[in-house]
């Protein structure tokens, strides 16, 4: 083997450490913290901002619609959610709510991001809390901007259809907003399910969102008389009779809702790529799930909980998830999406037995090899010990 | 619950960062029964070395090629590493080396790996691609690639051997008298057509600058392990080797914390003495091996900043920092077949293989004309559910065509380039991608930078060039190391960039540690 001759050749290695040295040694010894694509990543995804309510309005029969403002809000796509951090007596919950108010609505000289809860009808511990006692100048921590319910332009129809129902449409209020405001391209037509004019939420917004590009049909279930819009509920006769050419149907709404309208559109032979469901929560009762061994469902179980060097036990209850025992053991637990697709309460089991609902299992394939769980996801089966992440915030 | 205690006081070593190299180290550290300590910001271990669910389907994050694997019986470098600490992966074999599209001059090969390190079949394809009629061309490209055979058998014994200059130029003759070429200045010894240099320059931008800059010894590494060997996939993703080393460190005994952000290096009398979390918690060791990039660490983390000797900061500041990423990731609600996707990854020059052309495009914020693509389920048909498949579309630019990226402008840089790319791919393919996106992600520097912390969002170190060449990486690496107990893992030490280099930086920081210790004791 020859390159060049024999010296220059062997010559190669002290030849490319020298002008290595002299790279060196030309080098400036000024500090140059210079990384302005972490700048941006920092700003796009702030982690927990510190959420401050600048007001509290009444937004339905059981709705309030709360607008929260801070030092910097991020970016988001309508259609996404965010969580609070709420201390209630002595848990510490975090909760998502998607954001009804839009992205452009974060930027100019009033910035503001909204949600609007609801008056949950039945076991809703947390919205119920925050219903019943956010007042203007509260101040939180939060996580704006998650979830992936929304409009991508490379996979969905321009034309969007989507599927609320009740609190269900509050993002499609943050889609039809941002449309009407002319910054997102898309056309929206929603058909919103509600059982009688009453319940309907955010019924103005959605109103003034009207145009071009943004249709709004009403279908009440059961409704007063002299009531002349759709009625009964979103069926494939009403689906199809709203539809316009290549459509991505947008789904979100009661649990309940999701196997109604997937059959619906199954029935239409919509192609699965042009169906989005937003994530649904956790099963109303775990205990009725079909693998579930319901003769446990009264029990309570001892939880050992170890973080880094540290562990202590906790009880924990078979129908609740273990994410809500650390909750009310006042133990700091990141959670989103509270549904178990988003993986951020990834916690390990190192003993014990638990059950995950299929509907609600989006772990990793490695990660249950090795008994990972989405906390939110997971629930007690017997005496369990995990560990957990120590907490930063 | 506040007055709980979640460390000791003191570790061994502190290791920031559970991706490949940090876990690689944390293995090894603890193999030799070591108190180690490793700290992740994620709530994932593996870095970029990771999956994501999307819509219940597991989807792989990276281009996830693993180098230096082997089969079973004869394991190559990474894989024995694995056996000996007992990370046991199930490793799928990938079929082709890659296809090479290039559509300027409408050269279109598959090139097949060999086995064993034996070269014919890639020689023999790339020699056919090029007309070779005589067998000359295959000859030619043969004994090329038995040259980077050498100088890599060389590179692997020299790593972990120290020798003299006389007795290295004796016993490994051809890594010495190649050490001081580019790519480019050896391969044109064997006056190959350009074409076959054009194939055998693919890989080039996964090493480095273009050939005329990159060190002969790294690119020669890399096509002897490719293509004599060909690469390997873990079944269940990279997540699997990552999750796979992070469960084998705590089983021996090392604590991993995920979720936890190191702030402040902290540093005394040129000696390392500890970290500092975000939440001001300090934690001692008189050892810290830093995933961070040295120049995140020499600028930023380093407490107080006036231990960091003024040969650290010139040191960051003559390197360029290496390639990011941008990827579009999509499961396709159709089989590989149905598709008509035959290959597991090609490699694709719409305009040709002008590679200073093409670089300097990297520099920019886009669009890309050179790409690589992957289609996971070739290599592993159980990749995604029956009737679909996962395809990701992947360019390595440069950071500073992300420079002027800002949250305004942001989704617009992502849409704009990741349409350009399926439009490209559809067109190569003959099929409308965009009409079967079932999921679709788009990774991009900043997408990086979020999940890793690297910095620049760069996944690939220092870049290697004829003025930071390997060789001279290796001879002057016991000078630099500035800080006493501060030992550095990830792309940006000295075997760069890559999921098997990542392993190996990190067995050697863990070395580097280790010898500290011994001459501390005496």
């Amino acid at each position: 083997m020859k390159v060049r001759n024999f010296i220059e050749d062997v010559g190669g290695a002290s030849r490319v450490t020298k002008r290595r040295q002299a790279v060196y040694d030309k080098a400036s010894n000024t500090p140059k913290p210079f990384d302005p694509i972490g700048d941006t990543a920092k700003k796009l995804h702030p982690g927990f901002i510190d959420l401050t309510v600048t007001s509290v309005r009444q937004s339905g029969k059981d709705a309030r619609t709360i607008r929260f403002t801070a030092d910097h809000l991020p970016y988001f796509k309508a259609g996404q959610f965010m969580t609070l951090r709420m201390k209630i007596g002595d848990s510490i919950v975090t909760r998502p709510y998607s954001i009804s108010s839009a992205p452009y609505e974060t930027r100019g000289e009033a910035p503001f991001i909204e949600i609007t809860v609801r008056r949950p009808r039945k076991d809703g511990f947390a919205a119920d809390w925050l219903y019943d006692n956010v007042k203007e100048g509260d101040t939180f921590t939060g996580e704006a901007g998650l979830g992936e319910f929304c409009h991508e332009p490379l996979r969905d129809a321009d034309r969007i259809m989507a599927l609320a129902g009740g609190s269900g449409i509050t993002p499609f209020v943050s889609m039809a907003k941002e449309i009407r405001n002319g910054k997102m391209k898309a056309d929206l037509t929603i058909l919103y399910g509600s059982r009688n004019e009453e319940e309907i939420i955010l019924k103005e917004e959605l109103e003034e969102c009207i145009c071009d590009h943004v249709r709004v049909i009403h279908v009440l279930s059961e409704p007063e008389e002299g009531w002349t819009g759709e009625t009964g509920f979103l069926t494939k006769e009403l689906i199809g009779k709203y539809t316009q050419g290549d459509t991505s149907y947008f789904i979100c709404g009661p649990q309940v809702m999701y196997a109604y309208m997937l059959k619906q559109l199954e029935e239409m032979n919509v192609p699965k790529r042009r169906i989005r469901c937003e994530v649904f929560g956790q099963a109303a009762d775990i205990t009725k799930d079909t693998s579930y061994p319901s003769e446990i469902k009264d029990s309570v179980f001892d939880l050992r909980v170890e973080q880094g060097t540290a562990s202590q036990v906790i009880p924990a209850r078979a129908d609740e998830s273990i994410a809500a025992a650390l909750e009310r053991a006042g133990i700091v637990i990141h959670t989103r999406c509270r549904s178990g697709a988003c993986g951020i309460c990834r916690i390990k089991v190192l003993s014990g037995r638990y059950h995950v609902r299929t509907e609600n299992d989006g772990r990793r394939a490695a990660d249950k090899e090795f008994n990972y769980v989405h906390a939110c996801a997971a629930y007690p089966l017997s005496d369990l010990t995990v560990k957990i992440n120590i907490p930063m915030q | 619950m506040n007055n709980q205690k979640f460390f000791d006081e003191r570790y061994d070593v502190i290791v920031i960062g559970g991706a490949l190299a940090g876990l690689a180290s944390a293995l090894t550290l603890a193999s030799k029964g070591k108190k180690v300590l490793v700290l992740e910001q994620h709530n994932l271990p593996g870095g970029v070395a990771t999956s994501f669910v999307r819509s219940g389907v597991e989807i792989e994050g990276t281009l996830h090629e693993m180098m230096s694997i082997g089969p079973k019986e004869s394991p190559l470098k990474i894989r024995k590493f694995f056996d000996e600490m007992g990370v046991d992966i199930e490793w799928l074999r990938v079929p082709d080396a890659y296809r090479f599209v290039d559509g300027k001059k409408k050269t279109d090969v598959l090139v097949h790996p060999g086995t064993h390190g034996n070269f014919e079949t890639p020689a023999f394809e790339i020699a056919q691609a090029c007309g070779d009629s005589d067998g000359s061309v295959f000859h030619a490209i043969l004994e090329l690639l038995q040259l980077c055979h050498r100088v890599y058998n060389s590179v692997n014994v020299l790593s972990v051997t120290h020798m003299s200059k006389a007795r290295m130029l004796i016993e490994h003759p051809d890594f010495v008298r190649t050490a001081g070429y580019s790519a480019k200045e050896v391969i044109d010894t064997f006056h190959l057509p350009d074409t076959a240099v054009d194939i055998l320059s693919a890989y080039w931008i996964y090493v480095g600058d273009v050939i005329d800059n990159l060190p002969f010894t790294v690119w020669a590494v890399l096509m002897a392990d490719y293509l004599g060997y060909g690469s390997y996939v873990p079944a269940k993703f990279s997540h699997e080797m990552s999750l796979k080393m992070a469960e084998r460190a705590m089983e021996m005994g090392c604590q991993a914390e995920f979720g936890i952000r190191v702030d402040k290096i902290l540093a005394e009398n040129g000696h390392v003495k500890g970290v500092r979390l975000m939440n001001g918690e300090e934690i001692q060791s008189d050892y810290v091996i830093c995933s961070a990039y040295p120049d995140k660490a020499y600028t930023s983390m380093i407490e107080p900043l006036s231990e960091v000797p003024d040969g650290a900061l010139k040191f960051v500041n003559a390197k360029t920092v290496g390639v990011s990423c941008f990827s579009v990731v999509m499961l396709l609600d159709q089989s590989p077949e149905e598709l008509g996707i035959h290959d597991y990854s090609t490699f694709y020059a719409p305009h040709g293989m002008d590679l200073n052309t093409i670089f300097e495009e990297y520099a920019t914020e886009g669009p890309y004309n050179y790409i690589t693509s992957i289609c996971t389920n070739l290599a592993n048909p159980n990749a995604s559910p029956k009737g679909t498949c996962i395809y990701s579309i992947t360019a390595l630019p440069r950071p500073e065509g992300w420079f002027g990226v800002n949250e305004e402008n942001y989704e617009e840089m992502k849409q704009k380039n990741a349409e350009y790319f399926i439009r490209m791919e559809s067109e190569r393919l003959g099929v409308s991608l965009k009409d079967h996106i079932l999921e679709i992600v788009i990774e991009t520097p900043v997408t990086i930078s979020h999940y890793t912390g690297a910095y620049q969002g760069s996944v690939y170190g220092y870049m290697h060039t004829m003025d930071d060449h390997i060789v001279a990486r290796l001879q002057m690496s016991e000078a630099e190391n500035y800080i006493h107990g501060l030992a550095f893992a990830g792309a940006h030490q000295i075997s760069g960039d890559g999921m098997g280099p990542a392993v190996t930086n990190g067995r050697k920081a863990a070395k580097i540690i280790l010898d500290m210790m011994e001459e501390a004791q005496g």
